[in-house]
């Protein structure tokens, strides 16, 4: 019977559920993904770059719990409300509050269990559809992967089990303990009072002050560091919180007394936007922290991503050094776009290796050089004093190539052959150079001056360099720095992305269910504004507006708190220029978030605006 | 010789037509409202009253039938010449107050006239009129819940005055309220009609009923009786309420 009740209660709001099920298949199936790639033994053990990559996702999967968690309970409460009359309605006639406890604890699992399910589904399908374009990206080896994975599939379901059984017991805890009266009767209580005009303004500076101490903590992180974080974190979240119970209320009541105001519904519509942010101060302050996040996140990786071709370039001014160059690899250097090539000869002998002093006075060496930096560059600690640096490329001098231990020396050593290195480099005369004896042997360095143009080549050379160098050896220059960072970065870009959709379509779920679950008040009002002769199209207009209020005020805030955030990383010299990625992420996004935008106002009116009755 | 103010002419409403077992709510209906007089209809629920209501208020439209007000056909109005007819020509008072709790009383009553686009200055004039006739210039400015349910009734009546309408349509003004400010706001009521402002008000009560001058008893989709209060005491006309009330349901 029980059973019978839950599933005509979810049938009969079928409608309203829907919205509900799309947030939770949403993040079901992002969370799958991550999963997938996550614990997928063969794979993240196949290669190094999967095994960093691995814990990146991990990370990503956790993050997403949390504001799962979140996300959930949202979406519990707006649940509830649509069903507090059914279940007030069941206590008066007579029910235990035991067995509502049930119903109500069924229904959120079952809820639960089923967006969970279509969700991996819908996870698994995405999956297999981007694995080939990432893995490309990442270079990896797709034949160990697969998009449906059982214990990933047995994780996922482990964890929005354990939610949703939590967030059951949490709202059987909540309604068992009002009363049938209070469930029949909540929505005619209203609480609303004018907020004075005092505690306005005092909320509105603090609220001010608290978001400038944040901004400018992440301008300084560089000094704070961790600290750093701590605070502009407490500060950011509780200016926020500041700023929506005040900032904005004042902002409208001053509105609300000009000639414009006057006209139409305009006092409605601002008197009910008001009304509507002193009750959704929490939600908004939420959803604009999400919204940065959001943004940051997927900024943040894309900008992380960008950095790549720059930050293996920094390692080693040659993209690769091949000893003995065969005919096959010379013909894969041909086919190279914008080379610089380089060949020098070499005596290998038993001690050492000998080069031609000639042949760098004609075809000098370049290297990146450390030089101090006091504006720019990597700070490193030395002898307890910070001390900036940065690479600048130089050429190499005979005499400097020739001290050992030099970063000259090193770097020239470095693009040897793995037996090669260990052993004393030289440079002489040309006269000597014909005179030695021992092993000859050529090395050929190549520059290009874009490797992501060049991969599919460059990756051919790397894969036979290092089937050469065995599974010891290490294959110098900038492209296995650039394979490495590529499996790293590669997978925070793509994080950062899907994590990124996955919080918005989460914290715009939230906002959509919050203000919807206020239709049922509203509808009365409408009803009202109906019959003193409201015109549809104007009720419409007054529901546009406060709704794209409640969705722009979080995302202004938010906006600009991934401006400032983003500083954070460009004084801790993570990114130089992150803001490009950002204009174009930001649009993105936006794009997306007006989507859910129309979603809502189109329910909410579906849901409140009077259907004129013209059946005759 | 007087203007009327609303005619319906064989006024009929058939719910579900098409179906297997269309309901006719109202079976015929015809009467006429005279400038300045002060109507009541009575009925049991599921008499036919609120379907009646409806039409008149532009809500919702006869199956067949003519409904005018102010020498208007309003059954061939489209939706949003409906909506502006309301606005114009209509006032309303409903059971359950339904003011707005964010606004204060001044931008209740003011709200139809914004609706129109009025000038703040007419707006301010007029809310203030509207005010004085319902006697709540002292709180004015305070919001629905700083106020009893008598006052807020009364700020409901006069948003419903402040535009001026032809006809003011009370649904039950009453139901919400104890007795004291019940008797309140039908003076109040009384008070609006001397002033020549014409009110149909629907009821089931026949304390408020009493108020009316003339009242019409539907039942069952049609008017069946009529009575007026003329030469008559309040009290007297209550109790030959009663009275008709109690053959009349038989």
């Amino acid at each position: 019977m029980l059973l019978k009740l839950s599933l005509s209660g979810i049938r009969s709001r079928f409608k309203d559920y829907l919205v509900l099920f799309s947030g939770l298949i949403m993040s079901s199936a992002i969370f799958y993904m991550f999963e997938s790639i996550a614990v997928n033994k063969e794979f993240v053990t196949s290669t190094s770059v999967g095994s960093i990559a691995r814990y990146v996702f991990m990370l990503g999967a956790i993050l997403l719990g949390i504001i799962t968690l979140v996300y959930v309970s949202y979406a519990n409460t707006f649940l509830l409300t649509m069903r507090k009359h059914d279940y007030g309605l069941f206590m008066m006639l007579g029910a235990r509050p035991r067995k509502i406890g049930l119903l109500i604890g069924l229904e959120t699992i079952m809820i639960g269990m089923i967006s969970t399910v279509i969700g991996i589904v819908l996870g698994a399908g995405i999956t297999q559809l981007i694995s080939g374009f990432m893995f490309d990206t990442l270079a990896l080896p797709k034949n160990n992967f697969s998009a449906i994975y059982g214990p990933a599939i047995l994780y996922t379901l482990i964890f929005f089990a354990v939610l949703f059984v939590l967030s059951g017991f949490l709202n059987n805890h909540t309604f068992t303990k009002s009363s049938a009266l209070d469930l029949l009767k909540s929505e005619q209580n209203t609480d609303w009072k004018q907020p004075s005009k005092l505690s306005l303004t005092i909320q509105g500076i603090l609220g001010l002050i608290l978001l400038g101490v944040g901004y400018s903590v992440m301008f300084r992180i560089n000094d704070l560091q961790m600290v750093g974080i701590g605070i502009a974190l407490v500060t950011i979240v509780l200016g926020t919180y500041f700023l929506f119970r005040s900032l904005f209320v004042a902002l409208l009541d001053s509105i609300q007394h000009t000639a414009m105001a006057q006209k139409g519904l305009g006092s409605f519509t601002i008197s009910q936007l008001k009304f509507r942010i002193n009750d959704f101060t929490k939600i908004l302050t939420v959803v604009s922290l999400l919204f940065a996040l959001a943004l940051g996140a997927i900024t943040v990786g894309v900008g992380f991503k960008n950095l790549i071709p720059q930050m293996a370039t920094a390692n080693d001014y040659y993209t690769l050094a091949i000893t003995n160059p065969t005919a096959k690899e010379k013909q894969l250097v041909n086919k190279l776009d914008g080379k610089t090539v380089r060949t020098y000869d070499i005596r290998s002998g038993q001690t050492g290796n000998y080069l031609n002093a000639a042949q760098f006075e004609e075809h000098p060496f370049y290297y990146p050089k450390r030089v101090k930096d006091t504006n720019k560059g990597i700070q490193v600690k030395v002898n307890d004093k910070k001390q900036s640096y940065s690479y600048k490329i130089r050429k190499a001098s005979i005499t400097d190539m020739n001290k050992r231990g030099s970063e000259a020396n090193q770097r020239l050593a470095s693009l040897f052959d793995a037996k090669d290195q260990a052993k004393q480099m030289k440079i002489v005369s040309s006269s000597t150079f014909a005179q030695l004896g021992g092993e000859k042997k050529q090395i050929m360095m190549v520059r290009v001056k874009d490797m992501a143009a060049n991969n599919t080549v460059l990756n051919k050379i790397n894969t036979i360099q290092q089937k050469a160098a065995g599974k010891m050896g290490v294959v110098g220059g900038a492209y296995t720095m650039y394979v490495l960072m590529n499996g790293i970065f590669g997978s925070f870009e793509f994080m950062g992305i899907f994590l990124g959709i996955a919080f918005l379509a989460m914290l715009a779920s939230c906002l959509m269910f919050k203000i919807l679950s206020g239709t049922s008040v509203d509808a009365k009002r409408y009803a009202m504004l109906n019959k003193i002769g409201t015109r549809r199209s104007v009720m419409k207009g007054s529901i546009r507006t406060q709704i794209f209020g409640l969705f722009a005020l979080p995302a202004i805030l938010g906006l600009i708190d991934v401006v400032f955030g983003l500083q954070m990383f460009v004084s801790a010299q993570l990114l130089t220029d992150p803001y490009p990625v950002f204009y174009v992420s930001a649009l993105v996004f936006v794009i997306l978030y007006l989507v859910y935008y129309a979603v809502t106002v189109a329910i909410y009116n579906n849901f409140v605006v009077p259907k004129t009755k013209i059946e005759k | 010789m007087t203007k009327t103010i609303l005619t319906t002419q064989d006024v009929h409403k058939i719910y579900g037509e098409k179906t297997e077992k269309p309901y006719e709510a109202l079976k015929g209906i015809s009467f006429s409202v005279e400038e300045g007089e002060f109507v009541g209809i009575m009925g049991a629920s599921g008499s036919g009253k609120t379907t009646l209501l409806n039409i008149l208020a532009t809500l919702d439209q006869p199956t067949s039938g003519q409904v005018a007000i102010d020498g208007k056909d309003v059954t061939k109005l489209r939706p949003n010449q409906m909506a502006d007819f309301r606005s114009q020509k209509l006032g309303f008072i409903f059971q359950d107050f339904n003011l707005v709790e964010t606004l204060t009383a001044r931008e209740n009553i003011a709200l139809p006239l914004s609706l129109q686009n009025a000038k703040p200055k007419a707006i301010k004039v007029a809310v203030e009129l509207a005010a004085k006739k319902v006697n709540i210039e002292d709180i004015i400015d305070k919001f629905p819940n700083q106020l009893s349910g008598g006052q807020k009734q009364r700020v409901a009546a006069a948003r419903a005055l402040v535009a001026e309408p032809s006809i003011i349509f009370g649904d039950e003004p009453t139901g919400a309220l104890d007795s004291n400010n019940a008797r309140e706001m039908m003076d109040a009521l009384t008070d609006i009609n001397s002033q020549g402002v014409s009110i149909l008000l629907v009821t089931h009560d026949p304390f408020s009923a009493s108020f009316c001058k003339r009242i019409m008893f539907i039942k069952d989709g049609k008017i069946g009786d009529e009575i007026s209060a003329e030469g008559k005491s309040r009290q007297d006309f209550y109790q030959e309420i009663l009275n008709r009330l109690g053959t009349f349901e038989q």
